[in-house]
């Protein structure tokens, strides 16, 4: 759900040809690329794709998991978000002292967990004593576990060889491990991503999940954070995208490591993890090295994906949350998902309407009415049905009403009117030059094309994309915003300042 | 056009907020600990005999093929521009970036906020040849970029594009930076914007705590704290902004790197020629204040009434780049608080679950001493218990040296990692010319490396009690000071810092 923005970036190769602005190139491109990219598949279903780009002696690293919130179910909120977390606390054999006698101490603290949760559970009946006795002997349990762990070993091992950029991030499709290297450092990555998603180890799990809850409280005091999770909510009546990917603080507090354990096993087979190296490396023996330390991870069958469907939507929705900011609008439409035949005009609108300072609702909104300091538009490139969200700042003095309003005229002379052809091939011009863009860093490029392959199925629709945008005429554009962009197909979400609000 | 991500904001969650100050913030994440594998460029770590040898730790790397640093060439201009060249044939772009020795320093102190419009309105506003609506028109049709900005000290532009359109973009930025127009109305639309910026200022509490406590260190009236308000705002005119521009912008004050798809000599003929009618000038520089600090401890809180967690914020001034020390401090900023294995992220984020948001650095800046901050954002019930852990690690870098093993794990980090600072073309000629804007040696960062990799666990007490000051840190914490573990006055006496917004006059 994040790349639509976060995807801007990306890396590598020769490319002359991408300037030329005639469609052909466009395949030259692709050809070049394809001699630089090696993709195998691992018996056990694990697939890689390895970019050769010896501009520095420098890899990245992209672990792709096809898992993310949206594969969560009531309950169990948080849970691809947590996972992740736990990816950073070693395994049977790094993070350790001695793991048996270690797993024996977790598994008395995942028991005295369950007993607390079940007498807590009785609330006004709860016995305090008995209470205190369970959490004196969680707390005992969680402090012997200590005496075997070799804090921080993981993160370390990475560290001192010179990692950069060693972090992850959880968005409603799916969960992303990266890291960067120095070349030479190759096998290392290997031997300890092999082992990270072969015997991970969720040690800590308690204490990380008390860590969780205050990124969860960071959200909370963004005011756009309250407003988004409100917004979320409301758009979706079934399709678990109206659950934010954080997850609830009461699911939060309940969630044991057992279950954490059971997701891992549903979710991380080999089948759902695609690698992108992207670097100063040689191909063969990046074959090499997978195959000596991927291979023996038993394979899993592939996820079954989300099935719940969004329902068509019967009406308006909206939510105002009265706070101490200043007022925000968004809204929202439901839209098809990457894949669709409609995506590529949706990408068109958004350049058209909501992007740069020849866009739209920056010349009517922010430029000519002068009613808001920043307004934009954007499709959302992600794999299930979702939300097309356009988003207004008021300047000060100004109402959403007056944002939302203006709006909506944007919105219904895209309905009404063919957009100008110049319009059209500007936002054409765009697309390419941010795609040559995006060719620059070997991490940037790592993620598109884990991207492209696990979402749209190829990685080369990194380029085949720019062939859909250039199709996409006027009329398309037409028909696509009345298609989507309808009175009860709409969610809006507003933070309205509230009356002596404590500044 | 800033807000794209913020609709976003909700869906994507990662693991490490990085906290580093400025000036140390652009060195690498690291850290400590026992028994980890030696690396071929660093410093031995010491084998804890107690735990056997990961199968890791056993690993034989390759030699690391030599780093190829391209040379950037350097040329003045007849009109004293400086220029700096590199080729980069990879993609089919070319990028300037320029520096300009100005900055909001430089603005008097009942407009403050005019720099800032000065470097807005230079581009929005247009030139004497086109309006700024005509140039938007004309870059987004070819998808190309021209920027201005002024920032505190120093002002900028860039420029991005195709190859083909090198002529067009160089054009404008020449013309942006030579005889930008300042159209009134684009000065009213860039007023609406700061004004509005100053109505939203509390919204984001972390914003509050990073504009609050750098107003504790170098006084609210500092040119390095002070904040624009409704009245200076209203007072900047168009003859300001005119004014401005006239006495900084100037071709013999004026910095420009260029790299990309070209061959060296001919964007150099191409911008001569762009730049070919600006003349020389001399130009005074106003004064700037020194920065002077007290070293005290004090306490302080923001009221927020709608927050369930403290932001803490705590130090106090930091240092020079080319502070003697700066390599010291470096590697002891590492331990203390950089990344995901420094003491405070393992202590008050892994072992306590105090907080996801932890670290800092002892701060250095290029021309100004930088900030020492340390910060942390917590649940209201564990606020004054995060501060005083936050405060221990402090005043245990001034009483005791660090581990082997830290010292091991931060240096090898640094140098293991040094050969990213040379990972893109952008990075190497731009670093060139920003040390070259504030005076400083074209190798300053390899001679950083020399003496990193000389720092002793004593260099590193040494520089922890000679710079920090455990008894004298200033405590800002935003939040409910009413509602925390701990009444805030255990930690000192506290003053409450109102950050009501003063009205506009009607």
């Amino acid at each position: 759900m994040e790349h639509a923005v976060v995807r801007r970036r990306g890396a590598a190769v020769v490319l002359l040809a991408l300037l030329a602005i005639a469609p052909a190139a466009l395949s030259q491109d692709l050809a070049e690329f394809e001699k630089r990219l090696m993709k195998f598949t691992l018996d056990n279903g694990l697939t890689f794709l390895v970019l050769e780009r010896h501009e520095a002696p420098v890899v990245s690293f992209h672990t792709y998991a096809d898992v993310g919130a949206v594969d969560e179910v009531k309950g169990i909120t948080g849970m691809a978000h947590i996972f992740e977390h736990m990816a950073f606390k070693g395994t049977q054999t790094i993070g350790t002292k001695d793991y048996q006698a270690e797993a024996a101490v977790m598994a008395r603290m995942d028991d005295l967990f369950l007993a607390l949760k079940q007498e807590k559970r009785k609330g006004d009946l709860t016995d305090p004593e008995k209470l205190k006795k369970l959490q004196e002997q969680f707390d005992q349990a969680g402090q012997e576990a200590q005496k075997y762990i070799v804090h921080d070993e993981y993160e370390e091992a990475l560290t001192q060889q010179g990692a950069r950029g060693f972090n992850a991030y959880t968005s409603e499709d799916a969960t992303q491990y990266i890291v960067g290297l120095p070349s030479n450092k190759l096998e290392l990555w290997m031997m300890l991503e092999g082992d990270r998603f072969a015997h991970p180890v969720l040690r800590e799990f308690y204490k990380e999940k008390d860590v969780i809850m205050e990124e969860r409280r960071m959200m909370e005091n963004q005011p756009t954070g309250r407003l988004y999770e409100e917004f979320q909510g409301i758009a979706y009546l079934a399709h678990p995208y109206g659950e934010g990917v954080i997850g609830h603080m009461s699911d939060l507090q309940t969630l044991t490591k057992p279950e954490a354990e059971a997701f891992f096993k549903a979710h991380y087979s080999p089948s759902n993890l695609t690698i992108a190296i992207v670097g100063d490396v040689d191909p063969a023996e990046v074959k090499r090295l997978a195959q000596k330390y991927f291979a023996g991870i038993p394979s899993g069958p592939k996820p079954e994906p989300v099935e719940t469907e969004e329902p068509a939507q019967r009406g308006e929705r909206r939510v105002t949350i009265e706070d101490a900011a200043q007022p925000v609008v968004l809204i929202g439409y439901h839209q098809p998902n990457v894949n669709h035949a409609d995506y590529p005009a949706l990408e068109v609108i958004s350049q058209i309407v909501g992007v740069g300072r020849t866009s739209r609702l920056y010349k009517d909104l922010v430029k000519d009415k002068k009613i808001a300091v920043s307004a934009n538009a954007r499709a959302d490139s992600s794999k299930y049905p979702s939300l097309f969200v356009f988003f207004a700042v008021p300047a000060k003095g100004h109402t959403n009403q007056e944002c939302e309003q203006a709006v909506h005229t944007q919105i219904e002379k895209l309905k009404t009117e063919p957009v100008a052809p110049e319009e059209l091939t500007k936002a054409k011009t765009r697309s390419r030059a941010s795609l040559i863009r995006q060719l620059d860093s070997n991490s940037g490029l790592a993620a598109e094309l884990t991207f492209y392959e696990v979402v749209t199925g190829d990685w080369r629709n990194l380029f085949q994309q720019l062939d859909k945008i250039n199709q996409v005429t006027a009329a398309d554009v037409q028909r696509v915003a009345q298609t989507y962009f309808t009175t009860k197909n709409r969610t809006v979400g507003c933070i309205e300042t509230a009356a002596g609000a404590s500044r | 056009m800033k807000n794209t991500m913020t609709a976003k904001i909700a869906l994507v969650l990662i693991s490490v907020a990085v906290l580093a100050g400025p000036g140390f913030g652009k060195a690498t994440q690291s850290v400590s600990r026992a028994s980890r594998p030696r690396s071929e460029g660093g410093t031995p770590a010491t084998q804890n005999a107690q735990e056997p040898a990961r199968a890791y730790q056993q690993l034989k790397y390759p030699k690391l093929a030599d780093l190829q640093v391209p040379a950037v060439q350097r040329l003045t201009l007849p009109n004293g521009m400086q220029l700096f060249v590199l080729e980069d044939p990879e993609l089919p772009l070319v990028h300037v970036s320029a520096l300009i020795r100005t900055g909001s320093i430089y603005e008097p102190a009942d407009k403050i906020g005019l720099a800032d419009l000065t470097g807005t309105v230079m581009r929005t506003g247009g030139t004497t040849t086109k309006t700024g609506d005509q140039i938007d028109e004309q870059l987004e049709q070819i998808a190309a970029s021209v920027e201005t900005y002024i920032g505190d000290s120093s002002g900028g532009a860039s420029m991005s594009v195709l190859k083909e359109d090198v002529d067009t973009g160089l054009a404008i930025l020449a013309e942006v930076l030579m005889h930008p127009a300042f159209r009134q109305d684009k000065i009213d639309l860039a007023k609406i914007s700061a004004r509005s910026a100053i109505a939203r200022r509390n919204d984001v509490p972390g914003r509050i705590a990073m504009r609050e406590y750098a107003k504790l260190i170098y006084g609210a009236d500092s040119v390095y704290a002070r904040q624009a308000e409704y009245a200076t705002i209203d007072s900047i005119t168009r003859d300001d902004l005119v004014a401005f521009h006239r006495r900084y912008f100037h071709p013999n004050h004026t910095m420009l790197a260029v790299w990309g798809d070209f061959q060296a000599s001919q964007i150099i003929a191409k911008i001569k020629e762009a730049f070919k009618d600006w003349p020389k000038a001399e130009v005074e520089l106003p004064p700037v204040p020194k920065v002077t600090y007290e070293f005290r401890p004090t306490v302080n809180a923001v009221r927020k009434d709608d927050m369930n967690q403290g932001i803490i914020r705590l130090g106090h001034l930091g240092c020079l780049m080319n502070d003697p020390d700066y390599h010291a401090l470096m590697v002891m900023n590492q331990i203390l608080g950089g990344g995901f294995t420094s003491r405070l992220f393992k202590n008050v984020r892994s072992r306590q679950g105090l907080a996801y948001s932890v670290g800092g650095a002892y701060g250095a800046d290029y021309d100004h001493p930088g900030l020492f901050a340390l910060s942390c954002q917590t649940k209201l019930k564990s606020t004054v218990h995060a501060t005083e852990a936050i405060l221990a690690e402090v005043k245990k870098m001034t009483q005791e040296q660090v581990t082997d093993e830290e010292l091991a794990l931060a240096k090898d980090s640094y140098l293991n990692s040094f050969v990213f600072n040379f990972a893109s073309k952008g990075q190497i000629i731009n670093r060139l010319m920003t040390y070259a804007y504030y005076g400083y040696p074209a190798d300053f960062l390899q001679k950083t490396k020399e003496n990193v990799e000389k720092v002793t666990k004593a260099d590193v007490l040494r520089v922890g009690k000679a710079h920090l000051r455990p008894d004298k840190m200033q405590i800002l914490v935003v939040g409910r000071p009413d509602e925390l573990d701990k009444p805030l006055s255990t930690l000192g006496e506290v003053k409450t810092i109102d950050v009501t917004i003063p009205a506009p006059k009607p």
